[in-house]
């Protein structure tokens, strides 16, 4: 039998996750709280992938285990597969979820207002705010999907990209190796 | 006297929408490590889990009082009661108990045999002062505070440091009926 | 009788190893499992026999030596698993599912957050799980 939480268990950690390095560690250095919570995600991605390649034959190339994240992996935590994968044949995918569950259930936090309007004098609008909080909130799956990719042999960086919301991208460049 | 009758937590965990326990737990663990790493200290870890749980319990009690019916508690007794028997379950997908009561009613102790945040996790050697679960005291303790319940909520026992269940005692200081938002005739 | 297993991690660094024997012969099971890595690498990169086999975890028999038999598996993540027997009778299926168990084990023992990779497996639980495991070795497909 498979042990499962509430999903608002998984949403609420993450949030105050997120909130915890951005408003209260690193409150004026936001690239040390996104190294911090990639570095978070990357655990787990490595951790998930050992976990969910038991059992199945070792992938033959770059290419099935992207596949694999696209497919198995994503299916395990979202309950959805990929929507679209691209590459460029370069070393390059490109992995969309055209609703990515992390960013559609994900509320603006009312306390991360609250304690990050005393420190922000950069007065961004509400909009910017909203969408640097957003991609916070993505160094996590990005970390999980290096961490995952990493473990099978594969190092790479992982950045996001959500100029098409509720869609977000993930983008995977491969490390020559 | 008995109290409002809440939806059993079974019925609202199987109506919720559910995740694979192995993410929280990893999720959580990961949290963990990366705060030992960067605070170093094994109390002040204590103190930031505490902290994340409050700032939790205190969003999380809205779900709580929507999703389980119990618009509102009488009293202490019947408010640990809840949020043990409906609350860990709809969140956790576990039951606790409720022991040890005090003579006056304003303490008791939470008992947990199940707990899915320790899944795999064998403390080093070096993190013995650590309260792994720590989390879960602020969300107690965050939850209550929202319904006006000001407590203070310590580990007694816990699995981990080699005890055969997790026991949370519950000590209410301070109950101010009075500031509860939801009135009656809302 | 199972007298040694090895998890080995993807530079062949050592992750854990166990033997089960009560003679002194502790060093001569390392060696064994040591010269069985290149047995794996080899069967690895060079895959003879190709159709079903390749890429299974399960990699079979690496080699027979003296009185033992050795046994290895690949998981995904480029981890070795060694196991050497002395029984000289061996069903296929007893050493899949050991494998397939011992797996799950250890799954389960990097799955602790304060495991770090690459490092050695110093889980207790872990060392009682395959010690178990062990024991059990052969019996689950007679009955």
């Amino acid at each position: 039998m498979v042990r499962e939480v509430s999903e608002s268990c998984v949403d609420s950690l993450l949030t105050e996750m997120v909130s915890c390095y951005c408003n209260r560690f690193y409150v004026n250095k936001p690239e040390l709280a996104a190294r911090r919570i990639e570095a978070i995600g990357y655990q787990v991605g490595h951790q998930l992938s050992e976990r969910y390649t038991m059992e199945r034959p070792r992938f033959t190339d770059h290419l099935e285990a992207i596949k694999f994240i696209c497919k198995d992996f994503w299916s395990e935590l979202f309950k959805k597969q990929i929507d679209n994968l691209k590459t460029n044949h370069r070393g390059t995918f490109v992995l969309q979820d055209n609703k990515f569950r992390w960013l559609a259930r994900m509320s603006v936090d009312p306390s991360t207002d609250k304690v990050s309007s005393v420190e922000d004098n950069t007065s961004p609008t509400a909009e910017n705010k909203a969408a640097q909080s957003m991609s916070m909130h993505l160094y996590f799956p990005c970390g999980i999907i290096r961490g995952a990719l990493s473990n099978l042999g594969i190092p790479c960086a992982v950045s996001a990209d959500i100029s098409n919301l509720p869609a977000c991208s993930f983008v995977v460049r491969i490390k020559a190796g | 006297m008995p109290p409002v009758a809440p939806r059993s937590g079974d019925a609202i965990f199987a109506n919720v929408e559910r995740v694979n326990a192995e993410l929280f737990t990893l999720t959580y663990g990961a949290i963990v490590r990366q705060l030992l790493t960067d605070l170093e200290e094994v109390e002040e870890v204590n103190k930031q889990l505490d902290q994340m749980g409050y700032n939790i319990g205190i969003r999380l009690i809205d779900e709580f009082l929507a999703k389980s019916n119990v618009s509102r508690c009488n009293d202490f007794r019947e408010t640990t009661d809840v949020i043990a028997k409906v609350g860990f379950k709809m969140f956790l997908g576990v039951t606790a108990s409720v022991t040890n009561w005090d003579a006056d009613g304003t303490c008791c102790s939470i008992v947990l045999e199940d707990n899915p945040l320790v899944d795999f996790v064998e403390l080093p050697d070096n993190c013995q002062g650590l309260y792994y679960c720590n989390i879960l005291s602020g969300v107690i303790r965050g939850a209550l505070d929202m319904v006006s319940m000001k407590t203070e909520v310590t580990w007694l026992r816990d699995v981990l440091r080699g005890d055969d269940v997790f026991e949370l005692q519950v000590k209410l200081l301070k109950h101010v009926p009075e500031e509860y938002p939801y009135k009656d005739d809302e | 009788m199972i007298v040694c297993v090895a998890v080995v991690g993807h530079q062949n660094n050592p992750l854990f190893i166990q033997s089960f024997t009560e003679a002194d012969d502790a060093l001569k099971l390392h060696h064994i499992v040591h010269c069985s890595l290149d047995v794996v690498d080899e069967r690895v990169n060079n895959p003879k026999k190709s159709g079903p086999m390749l890429n299974e975890t399960f990699l079979g028999l690496l080699y027979p030596i003296e009185n033992y038999k050795v046994y290895g598996y690949l998981t995904n993540t480029k981890v070795k698993f060694i196991l050497v027997t002395t029984d000289l009778d061996v069903k296929d299926a007893d050493v899949r599912n050991f494998f397939r168990r011992f797996h799950a084990a250890y799954v389960d023992a990097v799955s602790n957050p304060f495991h770090v990779p690459g490092k050695k497996i110093t889980s207790r639980t872990f060392a009682e799980r395959v010690s178990t495991i062990v024991k059990s070795f052969g019996f689950s497909s007679a009955g």
